[in-house]
């Protein structure tokens, strides 16, 4: 067996001899066991609720009976985003974003059922996910594995031994992050296994297709953001005068990674870039449905100059005169409008959470931490970007089905006689119910691209930091 | 097989050792007396190069441990004052251990034997070393240098703190590598030790060695003068 081998075998022999690992290793098992449990029943009862409730509210769209087609578009229906299976994984955004939306003629209505709105603002410190425990927990796990690793062999004098056998520090050093990877590894077998039995659960892959290459992209991600913790830890180790001093300087890095600059950042972020109120959003959609865009025409102009070029268009005094009815065509037209109007408010509103979404990806250069929950919720699914996604497939549909309903009315309804005209199943029918699919992981993935960079960046720097400091080491200090 | 040329080493102004010249030969105890501070554990220092020298060579097998360090380290054997070993692994566990960082490996048997001839009881050789008192565990060490089949053996005061019995039975493992034809260079304050076990002995004061002969010159009764006339002049 080589030096790098036998250190490493003896690390693991003498920690698991020492019950510190064992104990530690417990603890985050129970971490997870109640994380991945909680998560799980969280999952199998909203994936549950959510395909109930879908079929439920489908029937009711085609059994609503015959009624005016725009009648039917403001009876609207609900859509809900599938929770695919790696949400339970890391829940992401879905606390905050929502689930469920109502879709109806001339409004763009809220997503609804957001598990934030319920809780305490401790939420923001996340709720107990498998994510969180590999984000934050394990990362103490390994601090309090590793902090003394090097600093116990100089105070207890092995360290002088050792080196006088003829074992360099890079061997020294290298074992231990051998060793150490080793019980990590096998403590956190059972998420890994997990989440590879996950990936070809065939039920799931029907909304996530590449579930299988998530998997190993969330698995890859974080063995990549916890060697980084276990070289942080070795590297303060190495470098320091005593294991107080060490666990000082790391518990120290993972308040400031972990609480301290995430906080800053959301904080700074939002400062900078000021998300306005539902209220203030929903008013400025309504002024300017109201008055056009920044004032320029009012409803009635609007109407007005429609049915001005109608009637030049077909030749016609009245618009009764046309081959279908006005109405139908107002409507869609005044659904353009409004759709117009609040994509100009949406973009707005997206631009921001892009800027601070961006601001959080800069500082994620400066903190791995902030690169792995990005990537994590983007793998995962729940991300800001694929949030998006679902929200423009969403409106896609509620456009299409508005706009079927007032094409039925122009073409089938006489002007003027609103109540009159009562559309059926057939046309019901013609409305596909919602499917959604979520986008590929690299469609995702291209939007994180600093993360990626950031965390194999630290990796790389503290491998460079860990191996210039092995060679300045000396056993003893002159 | 040890050599020291003009071996200095400094700290800022301060003078640890001073162009300290001597050399071990293959069979020779060379016993390094002196009082605290005197610079004998310095020399085993640099002969280890765990501190690098202000000035001369220190070489073992004629290769400068400071250009060799690697290799020389794989020549030797050390057991410093209070040798210590991983408190929660066995004494045939630790030996197992060392051996195997230096590429060699031996049956639990060997192990075991080896143990044995170093004087450790046959009960303890399984037990952890945090049950071990501080003459077992230099046992272990003189197991090492013979598991290791060391040419050179470096002791930092192995016997202070040890009982006469221990103290006694740890000479006479020395003297058996000494018949090997093991080159050993032992720091001590053991005027006895050093005279009943070494060759050759130095005295150190001051960073400098002011005298040194063959043990078989003196008695023990002219050593003590002689160190003592050293110490307080």
């Amino acid at each position: 067996m080589s030096v790098i081998g036998t250190i490493a075998r003896k690390e693991v022999l003498v920690a698991l001899r020492e019950r510190r690992v064992l104990v530690l290793g417990a603890i985050v098992w129970v971490l997870l066991a109640v994380a991945g449990v909680t998560g799980y029943l969280v999952y199998a009862q909203q994936h549950s609720a959510i395909v109930q409730t879908q079929q439920e509210k489908r029937q009711e769209w085609l059994e609503q009976g015959d009624k005016h087609p725009h009648i039917a578009a403001h009876y609207g229906t609900y859509v809900f985003k599938p929770k695919t299976l790696l949400s339970l994984f890391d829940f992401g955004l879905d606390a905050y974003t929502g689930t469920s939306v109502y879709l109806e003629a001339h409004y763009q209505h809220e997503f609804m059922f957001r598990p934030a709105q319920d809780h305490s603002s401790l939420i923001r410190f996340g709720e107990l996910s498998l994510a969180l425990v590999l984000q934050v927990l394990v990362p103490l796990l390994i601090i309090f594995m590793s902090f003394h690793t090097i600093t116990q062999e100089r105070e207890t004098g092995t360290l002088r031994l050792l080196i006088s056998q003829g074992v360099t520090f890079q061997q020294i050093t290298w074992g231990k992050l051998l060793a150490h990877g080793f019980l990590l590894l096998s403590i956190l077998l059972p998420v890994v296994v997990g989440l590879i039995i996950m990936a070809f659960l065939s039920d799931a892959q029907a909304k996530m297709t590449d579930l299988g290459l998530r998997s190993i992209l969330l698995i890859v991600s974080y063995t990549i953001y916890l060697f980084f913790f276990l070289m942080l830890s070795i590297w303060v180790s190495l470098r320091s005068s005593s294991g107080r001093n060490a666990l000082l300087v790391l518990l120290s890095c993972w308040i400031i990674l972990t609480v301290l600059m995430p906080k800053t950042v959301a904080n700074v972020s939002e400062r900078i870039y000021e998300i306005p109120s539902m209220r203030e959003f929903r008013a400025a959609i309504a002024e300017d449905k109201a008055h056009g865009l920044h004032g320029k025409s009012t409803k009635s102009e609007r109407q007005e100059k429609l049915k001005q070029r109608y009637l030049e268009e077909y030749q016609v005094d009245d618009v009764q005169q046309l081959p279908f009815n006005f109405e139908g065509i107002s409507m869609q037209a005044g659904e353009d409008f409004g759709n117009r109007i609040y994509d100009h408010h949406q973009e707005r509103l997206r631009q921001l959470f892009y800027r601070q979404n961006h601001l959080a990806s800069i500082a994620s250069l400066l903190n791995p931490f902030l690169a792995i929950r990005h990537l994590s919720m983007a793998m995962a699914g729940t991300d800001l970007h694929t949030f998006i996604h679902f929200e423009n497939e969403v409106e896609h549909y509620r456009r299409e089905l508005v706009r079927r309903m007032n094409h039925d009315m122009a073409q089938n309804s006489t002007y003027g006689k609103f109540f009159e005209y009562k559309a059926g199943r057939d046309l019901w029918d013609e409305i596909e119910d919602f499917t959604y699919q979520t986008p590929g992981v690299w469609q995702v993935v291209q939007y994180y691209k600093l993360e990626l960079i950031s965390l194999l960046a630290w990796v790389i720097v503290l491998c460079v930091l860990v191996y210039y400091s092995n060679r300045k080491m000396k056993p003893i200090n002159e | 097989m040890l050599e020291a040329t003009d071996l200095t080493k400094s700290y800022g102004n301060f003078t640890a050792l001073k162009g300290l010249n001597l050399s071990v030969k293959e069979g020779e105890i060379f016993c390094l007396l002196g009082a605290n501070g005197a610079g004998k554990s310095t020399t085993i220092n640099l002969f280890l190069n765990f501190i690098a020298p202000s000035s001369g060579t220190a070489k073992i097998q004629s290769m400068d441990v400071s250009k060799h360090a690697q290799d020389t380290r794989q020549l030797l054997s050390y057991i410093p004052e209070n040798l210590k070993l991983y408190p929660n692994l066995t004494g045939i566990e630790n030996l197992d251990f060392f051996c195997g960082l230096g590429g060699r490996t031996h049956t639990k048997d060997q192990l075991e034997d080896l143990l044995i001839q170093s004087g450790l009881q046959r009960d303890f050789i399984h037990q952890r070393v945090s049950k071990y008192s501080k003459g077992m565990r230099q046992k272990v060490g003189i197991a090492l240098a013979r598991a290791r089949d060391a040419r050179v053996l470096l002791l930092d005061e192995p016997t202070s703190g040890l009982d006469p019995k221990a103290s006694n039975e740890f000479s006479e493992l020395l003297l058996e590598l000494k018949n090997k034809g093991v080159a050993t260079l032992m720091a001590t304050h053991d005027l006895f030790r050093a005279k009943d076990t070494g060759t050759h002995i130095g005295i150190m004061k001051e960073g400098t060695l002011i005298e040194q002969f063959e043990s078989d010159e003196v008695s023990f009764q002219d050593l003590e003068k002689l160190y003592l006339k050293h110490m307080h002049n």
